[in-house]
C-alpha cells in the first residue's frame, strides 16, 4: 500500500502545480451580465448515475428561465466543478469559485459529507450556498446556519413516509440492513424512532451494518434469514443495493420477510435488476409514470415528455426533478429579493415561500431554509411489459410529517451545546 | 462456553458454519482469479499493475454488452463468458504495446504513476462508452435459484463458481509447470536478463504475459458480473482487496495467490459474523501481521 500512496501523492502534486500556473490568469468578472452560480457536484465515477440526470434537469430549468427573460433581466449561468466525491476537493472548488470566478452563489452536492463541508465553508466565506442533492438533515438542522438553504427533501421526510406506511401494516418484528456511515445511521435512527412512536409494540430484533460499498452480502443475508423478523428496512442505495438484492434473491429472502427500501423503487435500481427486482417491496421514489400520480398532477405527463425531448430520449429520474426544482427555487429566491445581494436573498429565504411544480407544491420553509416537497410511497410490481415499476403510489405532503420549527430549534440548541463541550 | 454461545449464537449451528465456509470459498475464488493475474504480471514484468481492477471492470461491462447482443438462449451466457475475457486480453495487449513497453527501464514510481493514470483513463472511457447507469447481468435461468446444502439454501451460481475456479487453478498449474511457455514465465520471474541473453524474445513474452494476466482479470469480472451491479467504482473496490491478497500471498507467487485468496475470502466471511464492526480492518491487520512475520508474503521469495 505504501507504493500506491506515494504514487497518489506524486500524481496529485504535479498536475496541481501545473494548474496553479494557468489558474493565476485573472478572469474578468462580467459585471451586470449573467447571474453566476458555482455548482459543485460529482461528475465523474460512480455518482454519475445520479448527477447526470440531475444536471440535465438543472440545465433544462436554466434554459426555460433564460428563454423567458432570465432573472431580474439577467440570464442565470451555472459554472460546474467536479468534487470527485471528496469534501476537500469540494471545498477547494468552492474557494476557487468564490475567490477567482467571483460567483454570486454556490450550489450542488451529492454526498452528505461534501454538503456539510461546503456549507461550513459558505458560513465562513459569508456566501449563500444552495445544497441541492445530498440529503442529510444535519445540513439545515443540527448544523444549520443562515448561509445554507436546502432545495430538496432531507432524510427525515422520506424515511418518515416509509415508517408511516410500515405502521399501517401488521409487522411487529423488525430487522434492518444499512451502510455504516452518516447517511445509513441517520436513516435507521429516523425510521426506527418514528415507527416506534407510531406503533409502540414493534420490536427491533436484529441489525446489520455492512460497510459502504460492500460487494458481498451473503453473511448478512444468512443473518437476516435467521433473525426471525417479519419485515426489514434497508438504507442501502445504488449499486450496493443492487448487489444485495441480486445476492438475496436465490435465498428467497423477499418471500420470507417484507422488504422496506426507500431507494429500490427508483429506475436506476429497478431497471438493471429487471427480472430479479424484489416484487412486493415497499419503496419511495419518483413514479412519474404512475397513472394515479399523473391524474393528480395534470402537468406531470407533459413535463416528463419535455424532459425526454430535452435529454434526447431519456426518461426522467428523481435526480432530474431535483435539478429542475433547484434551478427554479434559486431563481425564485433572487427574483423575490429583487437583487443578487446575499443578505437580501437570505432575507427572502428566511421568510419562506411556496412554489408549484409539475409534481406538486414545494414549501421552502423559512425557519430552517429547508425544502419540503410531496413524498411518495408505493410497492414494486412488474408491469405488463415485464418491467419492474413502482405502483400503488400514495402521496403524503412532507409538511404533514416533517419535524416542526420548534423541534429544529431544539436540535440546533443541542448541537450548539455539544460543540461548547 | 455459555458466554461464547451468547455472543455468537451461530456457533452451535454446524450447517450454518459450513455454508459460511462455502460462501467464503466462493468469494476467495473470485479474488484468486483477479489477484493471480496481477501477481503474474508483477512476477514477469516487475510492474505493479494498479489498473488491474479496471480490467476486471471492463470484463464485467463487456459481459453486459455481449449478453445484450447475443440471442436470449441458455448458451449465450457461456459464450459471453468465453468472449468477454478475450476482449479484456486484447485491451491488455494494447496497453502493454502502446504504453508499458516504453517505461520498463524507468523508475518504479513512474510505472506506478502510469498504471494509476490508467485507472482514471479507463474509468472515464467506461463512463463514455457505457454511460452512467448501473447495469446488471441476469444469472442464467438454470442457475438462478438455490440448492440445499446441509439443509441450508445456497445459491446455485456460487456452486458453479466453486467448481470453475479450481479448474482454472489446475489449468494454470499445468500451463506454468508442464509447458515450455510456462517454463519461460517461471524463468523470467527469476532472471529476466539471463533469459534474454539465452535468445528468448523477452519483449514478446511480456506482451503475452500481460494479455494473459488481463484475461484472468476479465474472467474474474465476467464471472462476478451476475452476482453484483455492474457499475462505475467496482474497479477500486476489487483493486484494494486483490492488492492485499497479492501482498499476503507474496508478489509473483502462484500458490501464494491461491492460498491467500481463500484465506481472505474466509476472513471476510467470518469477520462479518464475529466482529462485524471491524471486519474491514481485519483484512489489513492480517496483511500487517504477514508483512511483519514474512516481509515477502507467505510464498514470496526475497529479491537478490
Amino acid at each position: 500500500m505504501y507504493m500506491r500512496r506515494t504514487s497518489v501523492t506524486t500524481w496529485m502534486v504535479v498536475p496541481s502545480m501545473l494548474l496553479s500556473l494557468t489558474a493565476g490568469v485573472p478572469t474578468v468578472a462580467a459585471q451586470g451580465k449573467p447571474i453566476r452560480i458555482g455548482e459543485i457536484n460529482s461528475y465523474s465515477g460512480l455518482a454519475t448515475v445520479f448527477t447526470f440526470p440531475y444536471k440535465e434537469g438543472l440545465l433544462m430549468a436554466t434554459k426555460e428561465i433564460n428563454d423567458a427573460g432570465g432573472v431580474l433581466g439577467r440570464p442565470l449561468e451555472f459554472i460546474f466543478r467536479d468534487d470527485k466525491l471528496r469534501p476537500d476537493e469540494a471545498v477547494k472548488a468552492a474557494r476557487e469559485l468564490v475567490l477567482q470566478e467571483q460567483v454570486d452563489f454556490l450550489a450542488g452536492c451529492i454526498t452528505s459529507a461534501v454538503g456539510l463541508a461546503v456549507s461550513a465553508y459558505a458560513k465562513e466565506a459569508k456566501t449563500l450556498y444552495f445544497a441541492t442533492h445530498c440529503q442529510t438533515s444535519r445540513l439545515t438542522w443540527d448544523d444549520g446556519h443562515r448561509y445554507v438553504a436546502h432545495t430538496t427533501n432531507n432524510v427525515n421526510q422520506y424515511v418518515r413516509v416509509m415508517a408511516r406506511k410500515a405502521a399501517t401494516l401488521g409487522y411487529k418484528k423488525w430487522a434492518h440492513i444499512s451502510p455504516d456511515y452518516e447517511y445509513g445511521q441517520n436513516m435507521w435512527e429516523e425510521f426506527s424512532t418514528y415507527l416506534k412512536q407510531l406503533k409502540p409494540d414493534v420490536q427491533y430484533v436484529q441489525q446489520n451494518w455492512p460497510k459502504l460499498g460492500e460487494s458481498d452480502h451473503s453473511s448478512y443475508i444468512t443473518a437476516l434469514l435467521q433473525s426471525g423478523s417479519e419485515a426489514f428496512f434497508s438504507a442501502l442505495w445504488g449499486a450496493q443495493e443492487i448487489n444485495f438484492v441480486k445476492q438475496a434473491q436465490p435465498f428467497g429472502l423477499f418471500d420470507k420477510m417484507r422488504f422496506f427500501a426507500p431507494a429500490v423503487g427508483n429506475p436506476d435500481e429497478l431497471d438493471p435488476l429487471g427480472k430479479e427486482a424484489p416484487i412486493g417491496a415497499v419503496t419511495s421514489g419518483f413514479a412519474w409514470y404512475d397513472e394515479g400520480l399523473q391524474k393528480r398532477h395534470p402537468k406531470l405527463a407533459e413535463w416528463a415528455k419535455r424532459y425526454t425531448e430535452w435529454s434526447k430520449g431519456k426518461e426522467p429520474k428523481l435526480g432530474a426533478s431535483w435539478g429542475y426544482a433547484s434551478g427554479y427555487i434559486i431563481a425564485e429566491a433572487i427574483k423575490r429579493a429583487k437583487s443578487t445581494d446575499t443578505d437580501k436573498v437570505i432575507g427572502v429565504l428566511s421568510e419562506g415561500f411556496e412554489m408549484d411544480f409539475p409534481w406538486g407544491k414545494v414549501v421552502m420553509r423559512g425557519c430552517d431554509q429547508q425544502a419540503i416537497p410531496p413524498q411518495w410511497v408505493g410497492v414494486v410490481k412488474m408491469n405488463a411489459q415485464g418491467r419492474p415499476i413502482m405502483t400503488e403510489v400514495e402521496e403524503v405532503h412532507g409538511k404533514e410529517i416533517v419535524r416542526s420549527c420548534d423541534e429544529v430549534a431544539q436540535l440546533r440548541a443541542a448541537a450548539a451545546a455539544k460543540q461548547k463541550k | 462456553m455459555e458466554t461464547i454461545t451468547a455472543l455468537f449464537p451461530w456457533i452451535t449451528n454446524g450447517p450454518l458454519i459450513l455454508v459460511q465456509v462455502m460462501s467464503g470459498l466462493s468469494v476467495g475464488m473470485f479474488l484468486f482469479l483477479v489477484s493471480v493475474g496481477m501477481s503474474l504480471i508483477f512476477g514477469v514484468t516487475r510492474i505493479v499493475n494498479l489498473a488491474h481492477g479496471s480490467l476486471y471492470m471492463v470484463g464485467a461491462y463487456l459481459m453486459v454488452t455481449l449478453i445484450g447482443f447475443l440471442p436470449q438462449r441458455p448458451w449465450a451466457f457461456w459464450l459471453a463468458l468465453l468472449l468477454a475475457p478475450l476482449g479484456v486480453a486484447v485491451v491488455g495487449g494494447v496497453i502493454e504495446v502502446a504504453l508499458l513497453r516504453l517505461i520498463y527501464r524507468r523508475d518504479p514510481l513512474m510505472q506506478l504513476i502510469l498504471t494509476f493514470a490508467l485507472i482514471l483513463v479507463i474509468g472515464t472511457l467506461v463512463l463514455i462508452v457505457w454511460g452512467p447507469d448501473n447495469k446488471s447481468v441476469p444469472r442464467p435461468e438454470a442457475l438462478a435459484g438455490s440448492v440445499r446444502v446441509f439443509g441450508q439454501p445456497f445459491p446455485t451460481y456460487y456452486l458453479v463458481v466453486l467448481a470453475l475456479a479450481p479448474l482454472v487453478a489446475v489449468g494454470l498449474w499445468l500451463i506454468f509447470y508442464r509447458t515450455r511457455w510456462g517454463m519461460l514465465i517461471r524463468a523470467a520471474t527469476v532472471d529476466r536478463e539471463m533469459l534474454g541473453a539465452l535468445g528468448v524474445d523477452v519483449s514478446r513474452l511480456y506482451t503475452e504475459v500481460f494479455m494473459f494476466g488481463s484475461w484472468l482479470a476479465g474472467l474474474g469480472g465476467a464471472l462476478a458480473a451476475p452476482t453484483v451491479a455492474v457499475a462505475l467504482g467496482m474497479d477500486g473496490d476489487v483493486l484494494t482487496t486483490a492488492f492485499v491478497v497479492v501482498v499476503i500471498g507474496g508478489l509473483g507467487s502462484f500458490a501464494g495467490s491461491f492460498v491467500s485468496a481463500l484465506l481472505v475470502g474466509e476472513l471476510q466471511s467470518f469477520g462479518i459474523l464475529i466482529f462485524p464492526a471491524i471486519s474491514i480492518v481485519l483484512l489489513f491487520a492480517l496483511m500487517a501481521v504477514v508483512l511483519i512475520v514474512r516481509p515477502c508474503g507467505l510464498f514470496g521469495r526475497p529479491e537478490e
